[in-house]
């Protein structure tokens, strides 16, 4: 999937994006053009089998006072592998943007394995930029703790990768948390 | 005092942009070919083996194209340069037998009297040769050698050729071929299993021949349980020229040592500063680099940690400060190769009055390496709408038992502690001045005592040209 969006003055767009192994991934080139324009991107990936998932996110905020958020989590597993790059670029002028990137994922197997690669280009000063991605697995704290309130593993596990999943697919408009809940319950 | 007038005493009391009319002895004609290669290697009268080394890294270095990636290197004529120039052919072990015009451009730089204080060994390198050493002697009972590279090269010839390009090979770059074909200078430091070498051992480095390129190669090598701070400051005089810096640092740490190495530098806002620094830690030993940019024109410096054995921690500090026509591209690498590894980088830049800092890291940990941890943060610190900020981190994860965590943050000097700092008193630039040096602090506190004040100098006087 390759899509463009621009966004204009004064418009906010959520795009909220779930991948589940589609060979060509997601390629997603945001233009912020006008004053106040806002974006929140939200994208789940579940890899399994043997599933690639290139992602490429851009976003190129033109104009003052836009805004964007890219929000990613992603849960890979079997001999899946998730290839996650973003750019986040502000334009001179562009001032009192404000610029959020994550990418998390969480391993699930001892073959899966992912790369983030998340880069900002910042031209102007007067904006608040920033990005966070981490990687790794399930707690052993978190599973030891449902363990000892009696909870099998099984259980547990799909507890945390619920809880991993709830923070994102809270901010998914009403109509796609089913859509989402659906294709996620393989894992789960 | 006032801080205007403050600043201005220190901007006159800077004393490094000056330099010394030349007195080469030997140097090769301008560009690069094969007998050049081999004169710089028969003028120091170097085995056999060696000459071949650096033929074969021409060879290479000739193959090999500029990076893709990263700053514009487009500038660089790699014919325009001179190689290899020998100030002096006198190697002394005091400082009365240093000339007395060389002696003097460290006399204003300053070392006899961190000599004094802090250090107990001095390598200073002036030009491409090192010319003044000095190891005190409980050292030299314990059997640490801290020596120029080339004279390593003659005292002891089977280290040197045992590890001598194992961590850097001339095929990993364009500028690691280019160095191994035409090094000079360098330090070269061995500590033997168990010791600890208390206080660090110190080299300055100077280039001061106008279009001369330098290329210094060092190696350490720490055995098994030993521990050494090695400490290498730079700065240069203001050329209109030119100027290429590419070094070569290769450190070995074997198991359980220890090994810091930290940098300042500052070279004069033409030189192309193009640095291959890369540690091999060994199980359970922790290597950590502190790596401070704030001159040429443009740098790209990655130190690396490839983390080889069980438990090998690695750390890299890095600072960055682009002014005016400035791109510093820095950051640094850790290779994850084993179990139970950790890395932490941590890297603060800012930039003002046009420049660029980008930075560009990376993270690796390859399968098997369970139980590795590795954190990276960077913050960026843009003071005007000239200046820009990039960061491009890689992080690769082929093991899912891992912990990596990414953190990255741009921002401006906030209006809020500018005014704070302004309604107690403090003019523009001065406020802004302590903004930066809180916000670098962090790095900073790391630093021997005397490259802190220094650094601190430097940047008031950056801050004084740019604000207000």
């Amino acid at each position: 999937m390759i899509k463009h969006l621009q966004i204009k003055s004064g418009q906010k767009k959520i795009v909220p994006l779930i991948l589940t192994g589609d060979p060509d991934g997601v390629t997603y080139s945001v233009d912020l053009l006008g004053r106040g324009a806002e974006l929140t991107l939200l994208l789940l990936l579940f890899g399994q089998n043997s599933a690639k998932m290139p992602v490429n996110i851009n976003v190129v905020h033109h104009s003052p006072e836009t805004k964007s958020r890219v929000l990613i989590k992603g849960v890979i597993t079997d001999n899946s592998r998730a290839d996650i790059s973003g750019l986040i670029k502000i334009l001179p002028g562009a001032v009192g943007s404000d610029a959020w990137l994550s990418a998390k994922l969480l391993l699930l197997s001892e073959t899966a394995s992912g790369q983030v690669i998340p880069n900002l280009e910042i031209l102007e000063n007067e904006v608040k930029a920033g990005h966070a991605a981490s990687v790794g697995r399930i707690n052993e704290t978190e599973l030891f703790y449902l363990m000892s309130r009696g909870l099998s593993e099984p259980k547990a596990k799909e507890l945390l990768i619920k809880g991993f999943f709830a923070g994102l697919l809270r901010e998914f408009p009403q109509q796609y948390v089913k859509q989402a809940e659906k294709l996620l319950a393989p894992i789960i | 005092m006032t801080g205007a007038t403050r600043l201005a005493d220190l901007k006159k009391s800077y004393r490094l942009g000056f330099h010394q009319p030349e007195s080469a002895v030997f140097k090769t004609p301008k560009g690069l070919s094969r007998d050049i290669v081999s004169a710089i290697s028969h003028h120091k009268d170097e085995p056999e083996w060696m000459h071949d080394f650096r033929q074969q890294s021409l060879m290479i270095f000739e193959q090999k194209s500029l990076p893709a990636w990263g700053a514009d290197l487009s500038g660089i004529d790699f014919n325009s340069l001179h190689y290899y120039l020998d100030p002096s052919d006198r190697r002394s072990h005091t400082w009365n037998d240093v000339p007395a015009e060389i002696r003097d451009t460290y006399e204003k730089i300053g070392i006899p009297e961190a000599e004094r204080r802090f250090l107990a060994g001095v390598g200073a390198q002036y030009d491409s040769e090192i010319i003044y050493h000095d190891l005190k002697k409980q050292w030299e009972d314990q059997g640490v050698i801290f020596v120029g590279m080339d004279t390593a090269l003659k005292a002891y010839p089977d280290l040197v050729r045992r590890y001598f390009g194992t961590v850097i090979p001339p095929s990993d770059n364009k500028f690691a071929a280019l160095n191994s074909a035409v090094w000079s200078g360098g330090s070269f430091v061995y500590v033997p299993a168990g010791v600890q070498v208390s206080i660090p051992l110190q080299a300055y480095f100077r280039i001061n021949a106008a279009n001369l390129g330098q290329f210094e190669r060092t190696l350490i090598l720490a055995e098994e349980g030993s521990s050494v701070h090695y400490v290498e400051g730079c700065s240069a005089p203001i050329y209109s020229s030119d100027s290429l810096h590419a070094a070569v640092v290769e450190i070995i740490v074997k198991k359980g040592a220890r090994v810091r190495y930290t940098t300042i530098q500052n070279w004069s806002n033409n030189v192309y500063n193009l640095v291959t620094k890369r540690m091999l830690v060994e199980e359970e030993g922790v290597g950590e680099w502190i790596d401070g940019n704030l001159g040429s024109k443009i740098t790209m410096k990655y130190p690396s940690v490839i983390l080889n054995g069980k438990g090998a921690k690695g750390e890299v500090l890095s600072l960055a400060f682009a002014g005016p026509g400035q791109h510093q591209d820095a950051g640094g690498k850790a290779i994850h190769l084993a179990p139970y590894t950790t890395s932490t980088i941590t890297s603060k830049s800012v930039s003002l009055g046009g420049g660029r800092s980008s930075y560009r890291g990376m993270v690796k940990v390859a399968k098997g390496a369970h139980g590795s941890k590795s954190f990276v943060r960077c913050d960026a610190l843009l003071l005007d709408q000239l200046s820009r900020s990039d960061t491009y981190p890689v992080n690769i994860i082929n093991e899912p038992d891992v912990s990596l965590g990414h953190e990255a943050s741009v921002s401006k000097v906030g209006e809020n502690q500018l005014f704070y700092l302004r309604s107690r008193g403090l003019s523009e630039a001065q406020a802004t001045s302590l903004i930066v040096n809180g916000f670098i602090e962090p790095i900073v506190k790391e630093l021997p005592l005397e490259y802190a004040v220094e650094l601190n100098r430097l940047i008031n006087l950056s801050m004084e040209n740019s604000v207000g």
